[in-house]
This record gives C-alpha cells, sequence and structure tokens, in this order.
C-alpha cells in the first residue's frame, strides 16, 4: 500500500468505525478493512449502555451506578464511568456534526441540529466537558417492535418522543402490508403495561405503485417529498389531539428529520392548544420512529453518518475483504493478507485493532467440536471448553448461554492477553464484541460496548504513537 | 460433467443467516419490483432449485430433465445485473452473484437462450466482423433506423451506449508500430480483452506506453474474449471453450514467470476468478496457474510502487493553476478483484490533481445488462447515484471556479459508456491519465503524445 | 359435562388414527377422532419422510417389504400431491459386506419391490454429490412423503365424509361396562386442552392408535399392551443434498437413509429404545453419529450446514418381548446415553408390520381395538386392518373405499421441489413472504390459522413449514405473531374464500381465491379456528412458545453458521423486541411446558 499506515482497523461495525474516527481525528493515518458491511445494519440505532446485568431480571435504571456489580474483568470495570462518559461524549459531537444528533433517551432535542455545519464540526472540536450531569448514566425506556420497553441509554432525535417516562397517549401506526411492523400488538401490549395506546394502520397504496414493502424501499420512497407531505396528511388525519404517533423506523434514508419536522408540525398546526413548547423539541415532539427487524434504517443512517466523517477524514473503508492471513515475528505483527480473487493482498501498518465482533460479527467462530476460535489472529480465547457447556434449555433464559461470553481478554490498554496474562503482541489492539467477560446482546450493552472500547483501544494506539 | 463439490459456490449459500443487508445495497431491487433481491434469488431461491446439479442440460437426470422441459421454478433472478455489489457487502461471504450467474445458466439450459443473449454473448464474433469495415459498420449500428430496428426486432435498447469500431485495432497499431516497440529483459503480458481490440485501442496502447516507460517489454499474444458475457447470459459450455483457448494461449507465458497484466477489470477478473469458479475449473492446475498469474493493471503497478520501483516524474494534466477535477468511480467488477482502489493509490501522486472518489455503487450497465429492452431503464435508474454525484462535483467546479471538470476515470470499458452516456462528460481509463501525466499520451485525442 | 355419541371413536391424530377415521367414515360410520394436540404432532410429524419402496426390509422383514411396496403404489395415487416422486438408490459404499447386494437384489425379485441395477457413472451424473467410491447402485420406487400434508389430506377427506376431528383433546379416562366376561369400552372422557372443559364422548367402538401412547391407552382400559419405543434422531442440512432417496444397501443401520424431502435433506436415524415417548432428549453422539455415517453417502455432509435435529419414537409391537432383559424403566441409564448397538434392547430388530389388537378375542374385551406398529407408508394399510376388525366387532360388513378413494388435492400431481418458488415467482407474491426462507405468504398463514384449528405457531408450521428453514423462525416469529394477532382483533380478514386444506402449501391458491367446494363440516370447524381461549390471545406467550419450539431442535446442532444464525436471533429478540421482558399474565400457556420438556439440549450441567 501506497504510505505506511498508523493503523489497520479490521471490522467496520460501530466499533471499528468509532476506532477509526478517533484515531483519526488524533492525527493518525488509518485505514479500515471489513469481510462486509458492518453489524450497525442489524441494530434498532440507539446506544444501550447497559440494559440488564448479568444475571438480573430488571432494567438497570442508571448504568454508571451498576458498573459496580459487572464482574471485575468486564470491559466496562476495566474502563471506569468516567472514560465510558468520554467516549460517548465524542460520539454525541461526531454524529451532531453528520446531522443526526444523538441524546439522552428522554433527554429532549430537535430533529436535526439547527447550526450550520461549519459551526458543528467547531463543536466535534470542542473541549470535552465536565461529567457532573446529575443524570449521567440515566436509561430511558422506548418502545420495541413488539411493545415491551427497552432500556436505552442515546437514542436518534427521531426515537425520542416514544420515550415511556412520558405519559402522553400513543398512537401507534403502521404502514398496510408492511410485514415487520404490526401497531396493534404494540398497542395492546403498551396498554398492558398501563399506557394510553392505540392503533392505526395507514394506506400504502396512495404512496407507491411498487409491490416492495421492504424497509429500505419504503424509507427511500418517503425521502421524496411529495410521499413526504402525503404520510404527512395521514398521519395528520389518523392522530386525534394531543396523542403523539409511533411510526416505523422507515421514515427516510437519507431525509428522514424533515419528513419528522413536517409531521411534527403539522400536528402542531391543527393542535395549537396541545403543542408543548414554541420549539417543540424531540422529547415533547408528537410523533417518532419505532425500529424494526433488520435491515434497520436507524442503524443505516449511523453507518452512513460515520462513513461520511471518514471520508472527510481521509479514511478509506474497504468492504469485501476477508483477512486470510498475517506475518508476525516475535510480539510484533508485520502485515496481514486479505484474501482476492488470486493471490492474497498484503496490508503493512504500524498498528492492528482487532474489531471484527463476536460469534455474530464473525470475529469467533464455534466448531462442531466445541472448539471456540478467534477468526483472524486466532487469539487465546476465554471460553467454555465443550460444546455441552455452551447452551441452556431455555432459549431466553435471562442468564444468557455461555458461548455468547467467549472472547478475547484484554489488559486495560485493550492489548489481547495470552494465558499468562502478558500481551500477546505490542501493537495489536482488540475492542468490540469480540472481548471477553460480555454478553453484549443479553446485557442490551452493545452499542455501548462498541463505542467505549473502540475509543479506548484506538486512544491506547494514539498514546503508543506519541511515545 | 463439471464434478460439483461440496466446496463449490453453490454450498456457499449455506453461509447466509437472512440478515438483508445484501438487499440493503442491491442497486437494481431498489428501482424495479423485477428483482426482489440477492437474498431471495440466491441463498433462498437456490434451496427451491435442484441444488447440488449439474447445469448442463446434456447431463440429463430426472430432474435436469424436468428442467429441460421447462420446469425451472423461477425467472426474475434474470434480472440481477450481477454487479456483485451483495457479495462485497455480505458479512458472511455468500458467493451471492455466483449463484444467480449458474441460475442463470440452469434457465438457459431449461428454456433455451434468446437470439439477442446469444448475439451479446458474442460480442467478439461482432467487434471482430465490424473491424474489417469500420466506417460502414458504424454506420449500420448507430443510424437511427438500425437502432430502432434492433431495439424493436431483437431486445437491444435504441438508446443504450453501444461503442463504436476504432479504424485501427490494437493489433494493427502493435504490427504498424512494431519497431518502435521496447525490447528488453523484464516481460510483461497484455490481456487486452475485445473492446480494446476493436473499439478502444488507445487504452491499450496507453498501457503499453506505461509498461514501456517502466522498462518492461510488453508481449501481446494472440488471444480470444475471456467468455464474461457468455458467463453472465447463461451460456457455460461455449464460456468454457473460450476459456480453456485462452488458457492453451498463456499458459508459456505463465509458467515463464510473466505477469498477465490487463486494462479490462471484467476481463481480467474472469481469468482470475470467475471462469475457474463458475465452471468448477479450480482443480485444473493450468487455469489456476493463470488465475494466480492475472493482475490488473493498477493492482500490478501499486504492487511495484509497493517495493519502490516507479518513477516519481509525475507531471500536471493541465497547464492550469486551478485543480484538475476528476471524480473516479470504481467499477463493480473492480470491486469484485477485492484488491482495494489501486487506481487511486498511484493518481494520489499526480500533482494538481484533485480526485473525488464516488461512493455509487453501480453505473447500472453491468456488461451487456443495461444493452437490453427490457433492462435499459433500470441500469439507467440504477446509475442515477453516479450521475447525480458527478453533476454535482461539475455544478460545485462550475460555481466555486474551484477547478475545471473535463473528465471522469473508470476503469472498466462498458462502465466508462454509461457514464459518458448518462452525464455527457468524457470518461477515461485511469490508465490513460497515468501515461498523460507520465507525458507519454495526449487526453484529449486520445493517442500517443508525440503523434500527429 | 357436555356429551357427544358415535359409533367409532378413534383416539389419536397421527397418520393411522387420520386414517382410521378416513377409512370408517367412508365405510359410513359416524367418526369422532380426539387427539391430544395438534395432528401429527407425534411420530408422524417426526420422521424423515420415506415413502418406502419396501427394499429396506426385504432381507430382514418380508412381511413388511411387502406391505410398504403394496401401499407405495396405493399411496401414490390416492395422495399423489402429498408424495414427490424422487426415486431411491441403495447404493454399496465401501465399506458395506459382499454379498449383501447378491442376496437384496434377489429377495427384490422374489417380493416383486422393482429394483433395477444401474452403472455407479450413471448414480453420480443424477447425484453428483454422492460418494464417488460406490460399487453398485440399486435403483427402486422409494419418495419422499410430507407427511403433515398427507394427514392433513387424509384428514379433510374424513371430514368429507363426514368424521369429527377434535384436536387439543386428551383423553384422559376410558369407561368400562358390563361385569366378568362381558366387559365392555364404551365411553371416553376427553379434556379440552385449550378450555380445560371435559367432554364425554359415547362409542360403540373404541380404536386405539395412538401410536407410541398406545400403551397407556390400552392400559385405561386395563389391558397391557406393550409397545417397544425406538427413539430415532434425525437431522435436517440446510439445502437438499440430492434429489434421489438415498439408502446404504446393507442390513439396516443407523444413519444410512438420506431422504430430499422439501428443501432439506434429512439424514437417519439413530435407535434407542426409550421409555416414555414424551420425552426425548438429543445426544451428542447421536448427532455425531447421524454425522458420521452421512458422510459414508454424501461426502462432507458432516461440513455442511445443519438446521436442526428432532427425534421421533417408533411405535413398535411384539406379543412377546425380543430375547434378553424386560424393558428398562423410566429413568434408567440404559435408555439414553448408550450407543444403540450396545443396547440390549435394540428395537431395529422389532418387526415394522402392522400389528392389529383384536382385544375381544385378546383380553376378552369388547369395544376396543388397538391398531400399532407398522409404518407411515403402511398407515393406510393399518387403518383398513383396524376398520375391519370394527366391522367384524359391529357386525356388520362394509368393504373399504380407501384404496380407490383419492383424497381432495391428488388433481395438483406430484409435488416438486420447485413448487412453492414457481407460483411465488408467477404470481408475483415477493413481497408477500413471511417466512422468507420457506416461502410461506401472508395468505397461506392466514389461510392455515382461521381454516385449521390453530392454537400455537408450531400449528402453522405443521401446515405450511413455517419457521422450518436456516434461520429457524428468526424473522417470522415475530411476523406470524403480528398476523395471528390482527387477525384475532378481526381486522386482516381475507375475502371468505373456501379454504380447503388440500392447497394448504399453494401459495398461487390462496393469492387467487379459486378454491373449491367447501369441506362438508368447514363451518364449524371455521368458528372454532381461532379460539379466543387459546393462547392466540396471548400473543407474548404464542412467541416465546414457538422461540423455545425452536429452540430445542437447533441446541443439539448448534455450531458454525447456525450457531451464528442463533445469535442473529437473540439480538432481534433480545436487543430490538426485548422478548424476554414482555408483560405476560401467565408465566405459561396450556402448552409452554411441552416445548421445555421435549427433547431438551444436553445441558444437564448448567
Amino acid at each position: 500500500m501506497a504510505g505506511v499506515l498508523d493503523l489497520l482497523v479490521i471490522g467496520a461495525g460501530l466499533t471499528g468505525l468509532f476506532a477509526a474516527y478517533t484515531a483519526a481525528r488524533a492525527g493518525l493515518r488509518v485505514r479500515v478493512v471489513a469481510r462486509g458491511a458492518g453489524s450497525t445494519h442489524w441494530h434498532a440505532g440507539t446506544i444501550d449502555l447497559l440494559g440488564y446485568l448479568p444475571n438480573g431480571q430488571d432494567a438497570v435504571a442508571n448504568w454508571a451506578q451498576a458498573l459496580p456489580e459487572l464482574p471485575p474483568a468486564h470491559p466496562y470495570r476495566l474502563l471506569g464511568v468516567d472514560a465510558i462518559a468520554q467516549a460517548l461524549d465524542q460520539f454525541q459531537r461526531l454524529v451532531a456534526a453528520a446531522g443526526l444528533p444523538y441524546v439522552r433517551a428522554g433527554g429532549g432535542m430537535a430533529f436535526t441540529a439547527s447550526s450550520p455545519p461549519e459551526d458543528r464540526n467547531l463543536q466535534e472540536n470542542d473541549p470535552a466537558e465536565q461529567f457532573d450531569d446529575p443524570r449521567l448514566g440515566q436509561n430511558g425506556a422506548l418502545i420495541s417492535p413488539v411493545g415491551a420497553a427497552r432500556p436505552v441509554y442515546l437514542a436518534p432525535a427521531a426515537q425520542q418522543a416514544g420515550n415511556l417516562e412520558d405519559d402522553r397517549p400513543l398512537l401507534i401506526a403502521g404502514l398496510d402490508g408492511m410485514p415487520d411492523f404490526y401497531p396493534a400488538l404494540i398497542a395492546e401490549n403498551l396498554q398492558r403495561q398501563g399506557r394510553l395506546a392505540r392503533s392505526a394502520s395507514l394506506p400504502l397504496d396512495q404512496l407507491t405503485e411498487r409491490r416492495d414493502r421492504s424497509p429500505l424501499h419504503l424509507a427511500r420512497l418517503l425521502d421524496r417529498p411529495a410521499a413526504q407531505a402525503l404520510l404527512t396528511e395521514m398521519v395528520v388525519n389518523a392522530a386525534a389531539p394531543g396523542e403523539r404517533v409511533g411510526l416505523p423506523a422507515v421514515l427516510g434514508l437519507n431525509d428522514h428529520a424533515r419528513l419528522l419536522e413536517k409531521i411534527d408540525r403539522a400536528l402542531a398546526a391543527r393542535d395549537p392548544d396541545t403543542a408543548q413548547t414554541p420549539d417543540r423539541r424531540g422529547a415533547c415532539a408528537a410523533v417518532f420512529e419505532i425500529p424494526t427487524l433488520p435491515p434497520s434504517l436507524p442503524g443505516l443512517r449511523l453507518d452512513t453518518a460515520l462513513r461520511a466523517r471518514l471520508d472527510r477524514l481521509g479514511v478509506r473503508v474497504e468492504i469485501g475483504m476477508e483477512v486470510c492471513g498475517f506475518h508476525a515475528t516475535g510480539r510484533r505483527i508485520h502485515w496481514i493478507e486479505t484474501e482476492t480473487g488470486s493471490r492474497p493482498l498484503r496490508h503493512t501498518a504500524r498498528n492492528y485493532l482487532l474489531a471484527t465482533g463476536g460469534i455474530l460479527g464473525g470475529g469467533i467462530h464455534g466448531d462442531r467440536c466445541g472448539h471456540v476460535k478467534e477468526t483472524v489472529f486466532d487469539l487465546p480465547l476465554t471460553a467454555p471448553q465443550t460444546r455441552a457447556q455452551w447452551l441452556r434449555p431455555l432459549f431466553l433464559d435471562k442468564r444468557g448461554h455461555p458461548v455468547f461470553r467467549a472472547g478475547v481478554s484484554v489488559d486495560h490498554r485493550f492489548l489481547p492477553l495470552d494465558r499468562s496474562g502478558a500481551p500477546v503482541y505490542d501493537n495489536l489492539w482488540a475492542a468490540g464484541a469480540v472481548l471477553a467477560h460480555t454478553d453484549p446482546i443479553r446485557e442490551r450493552s452493545r452499542e455501548g460496548i462498541a463505542i467505549s472500547t473502540g475509543c479506548a483501544a484506538a486512544n491506547a494506539v494514539v498514546r503508543g504513537q506519541q511515545l | 460433467m463439471p464434478a460439483t463439490s461440496l466446496n463449490a459456490v453453490g454450498l456457499s449459500l449455506n453461509d447466509c443467516i437472512k440478515c438483508n443487508i445484501c438487499t440493503s445495497y442491491c442497486p437494481v431491487s431498489q428501482v424495479t419490483d423485477s428483482f426482489p433481491g440477492p437474498k431471495y434469488a440466491a441463498p433462498q431461491s437456490e434451496r427451491f432449485r435442484d441444488f447440488g446439479h449439474p447445469f448442463y442440460a446434456d447431463d440429463a437426470g430426472p430432474i435436469s430433465r424436468t428442467l429441460a422441459a421447462g420446469r425451472m421454478p423461477d425467472a426474475s433472478v434474470d434480472f440481477c445485473s450481477g454487479c456483485r455489489v451483495c457479495n462485497e457487502v455480505c458479512p458472511t461471504g455468500v458467493r451471492i452473484a455466483e449463484i444467480n450467474a449458474r441460475a442463470r445458466a440452469r434457465i438457459a439450459a431449461a428454456r433455451g437462450l434468446s437470439l439477442r443473449n446469444r448475439l451479446l454473448g458474442r460480442n467478439e464474433l461482432l467487434a471482430r466482423v465490424g473491424s474489417i469495415a469500420p466506417g460502414l459498420a458504424n454506420f449500420l449500428l448507430h443510424n437511427p433506423l438500425s437502432r430502432r430496428l434492433a431495439d424493436a426486432l431483437f431486445g437491444v435498447a435504441e438508446k443504450a451506449p453501444l461503442p463504436r469500431w476504432h479504424n485501427e485495432t490494437l493489433n494493427r497499431w502493435l504490427s504498424r508500430t512494431r519497431a518502435q516497440r521496447l525490447r528488453s529483459q523484464q516481460k510483461v503480458v497484455y490481456f487486452h480483452g475485445c473492446a480494446t481490440q476493436y473499439y478502444e485501442p488507445f487504452v491499450g496502447i496507453a498501457a503499453i506506453l506505461v509498461l514501456e516507460h517502466l522498462g518492461y517489454e510488453v508481449i501481446v499474444p494472440p488471444q480470444n474474449c475471456c467468455g464474461l458475457p457468455m458467463l453472465s447470459n447463461g451460456e457455460f459450455s461455449a464460456a468454457e471453450g473460450y476459456h480453456r483457448r485462452n488458457v492453451a494461449r498463456l499458459i508459456e507465458f505463465v509458467n515463464a514467470g510473466y505477469p498477465i497484466i490487463g486494462t479490462s477489470t471484467s476481463c481480467t477478473l474472469t481469468l482470475k476468478e470467475e471462469a475457474p469458479e463458475l465452471l468448477d475449473l479450480e482443480n485444473d492446475a493450468d487455469v489456476r496457474a493463470l488465475k494466480l498469474a492475472t493482475w490488473d493493471i493498477f493492482e500490478w503497478l501499486r504492487d511495484r510502487l509497493d517495493q519502490g520501483r516507479l518513477p516519481s516524474d509525475l507531471r500536471p494534466l493541465h497547464q492550469s493553476d486551478r485543480p484538475f477535477i476528476l471524480p473516479y468511480h470504481a467499477p463493480c467488477q473492480l470491486r469484485a478483484h477485492r484488491i482495494g482502489k489501486p487506481a487511486l493509490d498511484l493518481l494520489a501522486r499526480i500533482p494538481g490533481l484533485d480526485l473525488r472518489e464516488s461512493h455509487a455503487r453501480c453505473c447500472g450497465i453491468a456488461g451487456t445488462y443495461g444493452y437490453k429492452t427490457e433492462k435499459y431503464q433500470i441500469a439507467m435508474d440504477v446509475g442515477a447515484e453516479l450521475f447525480d454525484y458527478v453533476a454535482a462535483q461539475s455544478a460545485a467546479s462550475d460555481r466555486e471556479a474551484a477547478g475545471s471538470l473535463s473528465f471522469t476515470a473508470c476503469d472498466s470499458e462498458t462502465c466508462r459508456w454509461q457514464l459518458e452516456h448518462g452525464t455527457g462528460i468524457p470518461s477515461r481509463h485511469p490508465i490513460e491519465l497515468l501515461a498523460a501525466a507520465c507525458g507519454l499520451y495526449d487526453l484529449q485525442a486520445r493517442r500517443p503524445a508525440d503523434a500527429n | 359435562m357436555k356429551r357427544m355419541q358415535t359409533e367409532i371413536l378413534v383416539i389419536g391424530g397421527g397418520a393411522t388414527g387420520t386414517g382410521v377415521a378416513w377409512d370408517a367414515a367412508l365405510r359410513g360410520f359416524r367418526t369422532v377422532l380426539v387427539e391430544k394436540r395438534d395432528l401429527t404432532h407425534g411420530t408422524t410429524g417426526r420422521y424423515h419422510g420415506l415413502l418406502h419402496s419396501g427394499a429396506r426390509y426385504v432381507l430382514k422383514d418380508a412381511a413388511s417389504a411387502v406391505e410398504c411396496i403394496s401401499e407405495n403404489r396405493i399411496l401414490r395415487r390416492t395422495h399423489t400431491h402429498c408424495i414427490e416422486d424422487t426415486s431411491g438408490f441403495f447404493v454399496v459404499a465401501p465399506e458395506d459386506e459382499d454379498d449383501y447386494p447378491d442376496r437384496f437384489a434377489a429377495a427384490c425379485r422374489r417380493l416383486d419391490v422393482p429394483c433395477t441395477e444401474i452403472p455407479p457413472g450413471a448414480a453420480l451424473r443424477r447425484e453428483p454429490l454422492l460418494n464417488p467410491r460406490i460399487s453398485r447402485v440399486f435403483e427402486l420406487p422409494d419418495a419422499a412423503a410430507d407427511s403433515f400434508l398427507a394427514t392433513h389430506a387424509t384428514a379433510q377427506g374424513a371430514r368429507q365424509a363426514g368424521a369429527t376431528l377434535l384436536p387439543y383433546h386428551e383423553l384422559t379416562r376410558l369407561h368400562l361396562s358390563g361385569g366378568d366376561g362381558n366387559r365392555a369400552v364404551s365411553a371416553a372422557t376427553v379434556l379440552d386442552t385449550v378450555s380445560g372443559r371435559e367432554l364425554r364422548i359415547d362409542a360403540d367402538l373404541v380404536i386405539n392408535a395412538a401410536g407410541a401412547w398406545s400403551g397407556w391407552v390400552a392400559a385405561l382400559a386395563g389391558v397391557e399392551v406393550k409397545m417397544i419405543l425406538g427413539k430415532g434422531v434425525m437431522l435436517a442440512t440446510n439445502a437438499r443434498l440430492t434429489n434421489t432417496v438415498i439408502n446404504r444397501c446393507k442390513m439396516p443401520g443407523d444413519g444410512d437413509i438420506l431422504v430430499p424431502i422439501h428443501t432439506v435433506s434429512v439424514i437417519g436415524t439413530t435407535d434407542v429404545q426409550v421409555a416414555d415417548p414424551e420425552n426425548l432428549s438429543i445426544e451428542q453422539w447421536e448427532v455425531d453419529l447421524m454425522l458420521t455415517e452421512g458422510d459414508k453417502l454424501v461426502p462432507g455432509l458432516s461440513r455442511s450446514r445443519i438446521l436442526r435435529a428432532w427425534a421421533g419414537v417408533r411405535p413398535l409391537y411384539q406379543e412377546t418381548q425380543p430375547a434378553g432383559e424386560p424393558a428398562p424403566a423410566a429413568g434408567d441409564p440404559r435408555s439414553n446415553g448408550l450407543p444403540a448397538q450396545d443396547s440390549p434392547q435394540y428395537s431395529r430388530d422389532a418387526t415394522r408390520a402392522l400389528a392389529l389388537l383384536n382385544h375381544r378375542q385378546r383380553d376378552g374385551l369388547r369395544g376396543l381395538i388397538t391398531i400399532t406398529g407398522g409404518k407411515w407408508t403402511t398407515f393406510r394399510l393399518m387403518a383398513e386392518s383396524a376398520v375391519d376388525a370394527a366391522c367384524g366387532q359391529l357386525g356388520v360388513s362394509r368393504p373399504c373405499r380407501t384404496a380407490h378413494t383419492p383424497v381432495p388435492g391428488v388433481e395438483q400431481g406430484h409435488y416438486w421441489l420447485g413448487h412453492r418458488l414457481n407460483e411465488v415467482e408467477e404470481e408475483n407474491l415477493q413481497s408477500e413472504l413471511i417466512c422468507e426462507c420457506e416461502l410461506v405468504t401472508r395468505s397461506m398463514l392466514e389461510g392455515a390459522a382461521q381454516r385449521n384449528p390453530t392454537v400455537t405457531l408450531d400449528d402453522l408450521r405443521r401446515d405450511v413449514r413455517l419457521g422450518m428453514g436456516p434461520c429457524q423462525g428468526g424473522f417470522c416469529t415475530y411476523r406470524a405473531v403480528g398476523i395471528l394477532h390482527s387477525l384475532r382483533a378481526g381486522k386482516a380478514l381475507p375475502a371468505a374464500a373456501e379454504w380447503n386444506v388440500a392447497h394448504m402449501q399453494s401459495p398461487a391458491h390462496h393469492h387467487r381465491d379459486d378454491t373449491g367446494p367447501a369441506p362438508a363440516d368447514d363451518s364449524r370447524r371455521r368458528s372454532a379456528a381461532v379460539d379466543p381461549r387459546a393462547s392466540v390471545s396471548q400473543p407474548n406467550l404464542l412467541l416465546r412458545d414457538f422461540l423455545q419450539e425452536r429452540w430445542k431442535g437447533v441446541a443439539p446442532i448448534l455450531w458454525g453458521q447456525q450457531l451464528r444464525q442463533e445469535r442473529l436471533d437473540e439480538l432481534i429478540y433480545l436487543s430490538i423486541l426485548n422478548a424476554d421482558h414482555l408483560p405476560v399474565d401467565d408465566e405459561e400457556s396450556p402448552l409452554s411446558s411441552f416445548f421445555r420438556s421435549d427433547s431438551s439440549p444436553s445441558t444437564s450441567n448448567l
């Protein structure tokens, strides 16, 4: 490759992209390679920090206060509250600068940052704030596509008004024929939890002549002004005064904020008495999105925002490249190789960051004989030893399945460790779901782990470069 | 009969976890209901086809006989353009586009192949016939009446960006300039492909000039069509014949240790991967040797660069102080090589060049796909993302007076034709830009710099 | 307590019981069938789908072989659309003994089982994934059968002939009348498991067709029927490996059958004697054995993606126990955990021929007939024998008509692998797909839910193959719950096109609304179809139960790509839906427990 990279990130999920961003902002030359598009596409697009403790039943009200209850080797325990909060702060600045603001669930927010892009860049580079916010760590509760309460820390502005701490009545409105959203089911489950909720179904045939009812198709359709006007009219007709309206998260790929604002303003114009404040900040807005099955529009928007920022920083993200080998001597990795249509392609960098994910991302593989392997460097893993120990008899067992806690053990710098507790390599870092001692899906900590460990590992690389 | 093994393309359907990322990125299903998307067409539908069975009609078992009687269950896979964006984004490595290509071959075997698809698959034959009298051929093919007739009778879209014959083939230029060609101990083999031979010999000339500039003797052995048009139209047995002939002609050079370098990203991809994999030839030693010896020209140049073996005497592409804005589109066929974007690494070294990388997924043309009447509009709709990107760069350059935009760049010929068709802006192969930056080539006139 | 009166009461809604109801109703008997869960819930719904040519048994069980080939010919006429005409190969692998093939071919000739030897090269051209080291190949008229569809079609035939079928009605008591020497079964009490209400059914005759549960039913009448319960474990691959049924040409053993059924290949089976048909664990050695043996048929099968494992119980009967020790009691370690070959009670040696127990002659008890043993292939013959015996007891003479009466739907012809995809394409139903893996459309699902008793999503799975593909319910569980919930809310009901189980699996049929005449008693069924007391009214339980039902089948084979798939399913149901923190009125539905106790993964140490 032309020029020597300071950091090669393997994996293009939230962990890899945010780590690349952190390192590139610190001035490092960074590139990302990944086998496929990142797992951001599967998630709800919210930033879940810690929804449930590893063996807990009840939702964690405040993750910052719950950290001491995590096992000592948990990645959050390696970081501490301040490091996590700083990483989240940087994340919020990044997405705000990219025009996709995130705030604490229930915190209140306009659908888009109102300041011009130049100012947003300045905000992105402001020094970090002090974290003396009394509500730091406080989870909110957003509505799931089956009507359960999702414990969420940060959410995109588009999802804010669905916060269940708010007691305004709810209208859950679906789109006819969409296979991934069932408003009546959501409303009924909300009622079971004591909410005032009802459902409606909006016709789609006026919006499109296509048969396609996939989330992506609907979202691209709703990027068009004519479709936005039609949907706005339908929502206003369906909603009763004082109701907030939950819609499936398909309200646009590139322009969802405009549609949400349109609907919100139209509702406010119709019911001036019930409109809460003149500027109708997000939490008080009367319309919100509910995420649904993959592919996730909120996730895609987040991926797009991150990739756009990386593009500005000159970070190339190469997708479709699977690592097939590497060369190391002693404790130093010299290059990695990716598979091509012909000979392997060599990538050389001073440092490497493993952000390939867990079993779902493909960073960890479990075979029929019960061997659990890290797929790129064959790093030592902390994992159950036999297949009989992998799973529990009940799928929804709240303790989770042990095999999904398998991962790489790291030190406080996020260097993977061998069995003796020493770093395996001096220039290989690991972050995200490939780490051991956490089950991010069971804990509802996936995005929190991704952002905080990705940021911490990248910062460790930066510090190493400065020495 | 091809030896179908459990490690073949078909088995990669087992890697699908149904996550829908491919469908999210598919540029074709985005614009039309005719193609229900890669997940549906490949790993999903494949389970309802006769998985594991040979795809040649003449090897009929009872199921293949059913196919031959026209009972191939689906047809919408024909609307897959084969752009391979799905392969690129798939997180689990399903060979989606290849599964679709095989399904098309089975449809062709079961239902027969249209004359149009047979002709499009044999572009080399057409090109060779036309090159006997290029002027006449251009007139016959490109006058409005024959275009309308071709649309109505054969289903070749009236407006599709068909190429024009050049008045001199690459081979004729080579024999005309034989005396000026460099002789050297360092040798490379150039695989030009049909388009360079008959329509765009100047791309081959630019490549030869750059390679010679670096001190390499360029061998251009006899060669035929790589077979990709036949592979994408489902004519596998014919494609196999073409590929085997190329292997026979090139293997002595491969065995001598010379790299096989191409400027057509689709031809090199076919030599490297498509033909061996789709035709189940990966266990053939010669096929494999050619696969491992084949390079895209920028992939090879980047490899020289990494070894510090490229001269750094590149000069600006024009005299003005304003930056030379160049929107670059890495074509799907190049991305399918999985070698990154090597042209970017080299072009970035040209002084005064404001290189702008398009992140558009596909230009839409996908080889012969956009030439077909029923697919022309789909191809244009797919390409809109790229055309809009170029238009935005162009508009910005006019407005801000920040630079001048006279060309776009793209490594694949059919994509360049589609880009020109969709944007009205001339498009160049990156090797033409590099040749120009070396002072060897006239970018505007598309001929060697010293030619009059 | 509600009461009903009938001439013949059939216990058991598997292939045999449904066949008995069909046969009896066709002969003009008033007939009621009770099944404690859904039709085909037992062994019928858990077998590999092989329509035997009989060749498998020509050397060790000639009686069974003769029954099989005769019934094979009949079912191709009466249940055409439930059968894929795959043909079958018996292949000689390098490991197989030398003289078996010749003795096999001779026995086939002797028993009139059509058998043609074909060159291995020709066989390999037809089935390229087959082991290239096979030395000989015989082709026989084996085929693949959809036992869910076949049983539903038989059930519809029975209903059209006037029978009443009551799924989710569990037998709790058999009433005996008369004193010594004149004892008779005269009535039964059944429990509606959904509503919890009891029903008394007075019957002239009870036919026990409860399969693996036959011994338990007989015990309610005070007679002993000792069943040999042979558990067989099967695995399904992600996609078909062959399009022909493949058998090893050797004495029947473990893992020597590979059946292409719909989109998958099924490798089976093991054979381990068990005491309790309800409690079937799948052991790791059984999975490993199937993969090792499968590799001998299709090299690389063990590296292919496995979707699911399940176990069925062969209800085998022998009047005297085979030599050796008595059957192990429940909880005996020998009943699971030991390789079959080492088990002293090796049920593979028991006959597969049907067993008709006329308890009047056998035990001096009138009013009860037990029909058991046999195989799916011979279910019609079993029904015929049972109803013949019933005629005898009831003192009437009515000839059997089933061999010449096609069930509704045969006009569709044999099914073929591509039929769903073909219909989805022809009717452009891609955007209607709910279960994308198995191409189940919204209208198929709604049709099945409205016209067939639906208490759990598992019932819909048996009806239309919901959730049986690679993602194992990952995407469609949520969608199906949403659709059932809307149906109950009375919203999305389609126009009242008469639905017909014969076309249950046809996407185009539901789309086109061009159905035939209504089944005779369809109005009654429809009103009961979506019972508001069923767990349908608790969508959250419906969801949890189906997730657990799918889990119990994937847990034994969870590695590689299927493990990754399951992690994606976790992401959907935990991260996105938060399905483990849903508000529920009850922790359990009336059926939740079933999905837990049955075939739980080998995780006893957790």
